[in-house]
């Protein structure tokens, strides 16, 4: 299996408060990798590195080999433009109409005519099942349909690799569902890597080849699922089974 | 490879990846389709409607792979097809091509959403006409719940919100005497070097102290310090109560059974009735040490003779015209802001509307409210 990106010994700190503690792991080609953790354990943190949004303490990022840390501005611009991401709350533009808001990245960056655009934009809202909705704005649209469309967009300059942050969060599970459908069909489809942040444990059941679990800025966990009962620790066995933490328990007993 | 009987409207470089299979209405593609084999296919599929088919077939089992960009030719393709009212089908694709087909097969199928019909001359008029009708009543709601809450819950026993009244007349009033002060005295200055220009031909130096002094109490300290505080408060009103709402913070008050005028409009509006009148009233001040300034450095007045003929002129008439209408102004400044942050639409950049909405209407309304004043003080006195 070929090796897309390598995160080496990843140290990231918010003023003095540490958030990831030498991570490292490597994504596959093709694979879907599930970020894991509770809340606060720094997985947005981790992914926004990921995509170069933040500058690390230490440690590296590779693509293909090529270090994005250390790149120069326009060679990670071109990188990025290979990478999607599918923000937590959908990351529209309020101002823009969904059509518009995915053919942005195309008027930008493809050089395309209008027409090749506008089909584009249809095919990639059909992609989502939004294919009627490309003429409303953001705020006129349900937070499943949001999520939908922020995939649309992400996908707009066909990536080779999704950053998907928290697909179900706050969606009914029939819509969350839905949407991990919609991701697998997608990676069947395009041959897309995905990296998926998400703490849903039927997500993590229907999405995952491999899942990297934090717990306070360190991996406790890598590897497929069925090494999960392996795992002898003590937080990836309360995930997983979905118990309280220990204190909590001799509390309410 | 077979020519093609028709010239088509854009005449192809060369075919290099569609070929037509005769006499049948087929093309056969091969190599990757992409945005080159998918603009020639485009041109093909049009210089073939020109022989009026009554089937278009395309073939794709030589193409071993597809991207985004030859499935958006092909959507332009079943476009013309389509509005041409000719039937097609697409045989022999295999592989990821048949994937690809797949997932856009939707796309392929449905005619593009038609473009949003423009409303007319008159629908436009009218929905101007209602939403002006529903603003007016959104403000009058909004004044009628400010002065049931402002003035007569809290006269029921039904107390005010000392704490954040107090600091809201800091925010208002406190932090903008600097300014205020500042500006008024400048603008003293100038009107006074404005005047004595003018007056000094007459040898009436002197009163430019009544000028001064009857101007800033009835006019300039007034609108000058609203416009300061419209600036200033105004557009943070807005911007806040517009954040407030888009962040759900209204509705969490109004689910709380509290109502948003009483929690949040009627402290604003009590801080600008109470700190109008009072930053006022240190304008006329500052305006008049202003005009002092020049009227002493460059006219060679003295200061006495300077304040006598400043105390003759100005009556308590004029103070109190210059006082009632700064507090009608600082009413004003606050129900604005208040009003337009409420209904604001939209997420960042609503806020960004709501705020400029908010300043432009103070000018305008202080303009317009000042005339008003202006004309009841010449006819009724």
């Amino acid at each position: 299996m070929t090796v897309l990106i390598e995160v080496e010994h990843l140290v990231a700190h918010y003023g003095e408060r540490c958030i990831l503690d030498d991570v490292s792991f490597t994504v596959h080609e093709g694979e879907i990798l599930v970020i894991l953790g509770a809340s606060g354990s720094g997985k947005s943190t981790l992914l926004k590195h990921m995509v170069g949004l933040l500058r690390p303490t230490a440690g590296t990022v590779r693509y293909h080999g090529q270090d994005l840390i250390h790149m120069e501005e326009e060679e990670r611009a071109a990188l990025l433009r290979r990478v999607g991401i599918s923000f937590q709350s959908g990351g529209l533009f309020n101002s823009l109409t969904l059509a518009d808001n995915i053919a942005l990245p195309l008027r930008e960056h493809g050089g395309f005519d209008e027409a090749t655009i506008q089909a584009l934009v249809r095919m990639k809202l059909s992609l989502v099942g939004l294919a009627d909705a490309g003429h409303l704005l953001p705020e006129e649209l349900s937070g499943g349909m949001k999520k939908r469309a922020g995939v649309a967009r992400a996908l707009a300059l066909d990536p080779e690799i999704l950053f998907f942050d928290e697909p179900s969060a706050g969606l009914d599970p029939i819509t969350a569902a839905g949407l991990d459908q919609m991701i697998l069909s997608l990676r069947r489809l395009l041959g897309l890597t995905l990296v998926v942040i998400t703490h849903e444990l039927t997500s993590i059941y229907t999405l995952a080849d491999r899942a990297l679990m934090l717990d306070q800025g360190k991996v406790i966990f890598l590897g497929s699922l069925a090494e999960v009962p392996r795992s002898t620790h003590p937080r990836v066995r309360q995930f997983f089974q979905r118990q309280p933490p220990a204190r909590a328990v001799a509390a309410t007993s | 490879m077979a020519q093609l009987p028709h010239d088509p409207p854009v005449a192809p470089a060369a075919a290099q990846y569609v070929e037509r299979v005769a006499p049948e209405a087929c093309l056969r593609v091969r190599g990757e389709l992409s945005s080159a084999a998918g603009a020639e296919l485009y041109r093909a599929v049009q210089a073939l409607l020109a022989e009026r088919p009554s089937e278009v077939r395309l073939d794709l089992a030589a193409v071993p792979r597809m991207d985004s960009l030859g499935g958006a030719w092909l959507v332009r393709v079943a476009d013309v097809l389509r509005q041409a009212g000719v039937p097609w089908r697409i045989v022999a694709a295999s592989g990821q091509v048949q994937d690809f087909l797949q997932l856009i097969r939707p796309t392929l199928e449905t005619p593009p959403p038609p473009p949003p019909r423009r409303p007319g001359f008159f629908e436009t008029l009218g929905e101007a006409g209602f939403a002006a009708l529903e603003e007016a009543r959104d403000l009058v709601e909004l004044a009628v719940d400010t002065i049931y809450w402002g003035i007569l819950a809290p006269l029921g026993g039904r107390g005010l919100r000392w704490g954040t009244l107090i600091e809201e007349l800091t925010a208002i009033g406190v932090r903008a005497v600097f300014i205020v002060v500042m500006m008024n005295l400048l603008m003293g200055l100038v009107i006074a070097l404005l005047a004595a220009a003018q007056l000094r031909q007459f040898g009436a130096e002197i009163f430019v102290a009544d000028l001064v002094g009857i101007a800033f109490a009835r006019e300039l300290a007034p609108m000058m310090t609203a416009i300061i505080v419209a600036a200033r408060s105004g557009s943070a009103i807005a911007a806040e109560l517009a954040t407030m709402v888009v962040q759900e913070e209204i509705d969490a008050l109004k689910s709380m059974g509290f109502n948003p005028a009483q929690f949040l409009v009627v402290p604003k509006f009590w801080a600008a009735v109470l700190a109008l009148p009072a930053l006022t009233l240190l304008a006329m001040f500052a305006g008049t040490l202003g005009g002092m300034e020049l009227g002493v450095l460059v006219l060679g007045i003295s200061p006495q003779a300077w304040l006598r003929q400043t105390l003759a002129a100005v009556t308590l008439g004029y103070v109190l015209h210059g006082l009632l209408k700064s507090v009608v102004f600082g009413a004003t400044i606050v129900f604005v802001g208040c009003h337009n942050g409420l209904r604001v639409r939209g997420g960042a950049q609503g806020v960004g509307r709501a705020t400029t909405r908010a300043v432009v209407m103070d000018v305008v309304l202080l303009i317009i409210l000042d005339m008003c004043f202006a004309l009841l003080y010449e006819f009724v006195g």
